[in-house]
């Protein structure tokens, strides 16, 4: 399911950003490329974050950039952006912020498939490891697919 | 049966998560609890005992004197921290 929401074209490795508004910026952007969300959507992800704090730094490392359903999500998807190097977002426990998850999803309930198997990826060191050192999305879409289909078995 | 609620800013991503994660140590734990999940906006309809969220959400409804037993979570892949704390929760109310 997951594998399905993911592709290699809203997957982008090793981004320079200059803060975590910039980095919410770059990792959403092929999202509003590709229509998965309006350029809204992640506006009011910064928003949010500006109001409530780093809400969606959610691990060590890990951020789960998204804004309720209503402010743009246009379909199911989620971004896979790697910062280096790693980022602040203000969140004392889980600083700095490395991976960047951006989901759209345009209700709360058609992806509970999808974000068991992200809990699933997200418990296994070797995730961290290819993301760390893939060279191309193509890899990262590569162990995706390897590991979602293996749990299926 | 305990009722809790696990509750995110936007209801769609970080407490659905959270609410798979607590589920499997509900299973492992022998827990008799129920879990639901939803946005911030659904708790006042919440009718359950305990609200489970990331903790800086979780300081944030404690300073607003919310009348629920409420566990701030902080990496909610750490099966260990949900377990302490959503332990102490029951244990609070007691119902473990």
């Amino acid at each position: 399911m997951i594998e399905k929401m993911m592709n290699p074209a809203l997957t982008q490795l090793n981004v320079v950003a200059s803060d975590w508004r910039d980095a919410i910026h770059k990792a959403g952007a092929p999202l509003v490329k590709a229509g998965a969300v309006s350029q809204n959507y992640v506006e009011e992800i910064i928003h949010s974050v500006e109001q409530y704090g780093p809400y969606f730094v959610i691990a060590p490392h890990v951020a789960l950039a998204h804004a309720p359903s209503d402010a743009g999500a246009q379909h199911l998807a989620m971004g896979i952006t790697t910062l280096k190097p790693a980022v602040v977002f203000n969140n004392p426990d889980n600083d700095p912020v490395k991976y960047v998850f951006t989901l759209s999803a345009p209700d709360s309930n058609s992806h509970l498939k999808a974000m068991q198997e992200l809990v699933e990826l997200l418990s296994a060191d070797s995730f961290y490891q290819i993301l760390d050192q893939a060279q191309s999305p193509d890899e990262i879409m590569q162990y995706v697919q390897e590991n979602v289909a293996a749990e299926k078995e | 049966m305990v009722k809790a609620l696990v509750a995110c800013r936007a209801g769609v991503g970080s407490s659905l998560m959270l609410k798979i994660k607590l589920n499997q140590v509900i299973d492992e734990q022998g827990w008799d609890m129920e879990v639901e999940h939803s946005s911030l906006d659904e708790l006042d309809s919440f009718d359950g005992p305990i609200v489970v969220t990331l903790s800086d959400v979780a300081d944030d409804l404690k300073n607003e004197g919310i009348k629920k037993e409420v566990v701030g979570i902080t990496n909610i892949l750490d099966k260990k921290e949900i377990e302490t704390k959503v332990g102490a929760a029951l244990d609070k109310i007691g119902a473990k």
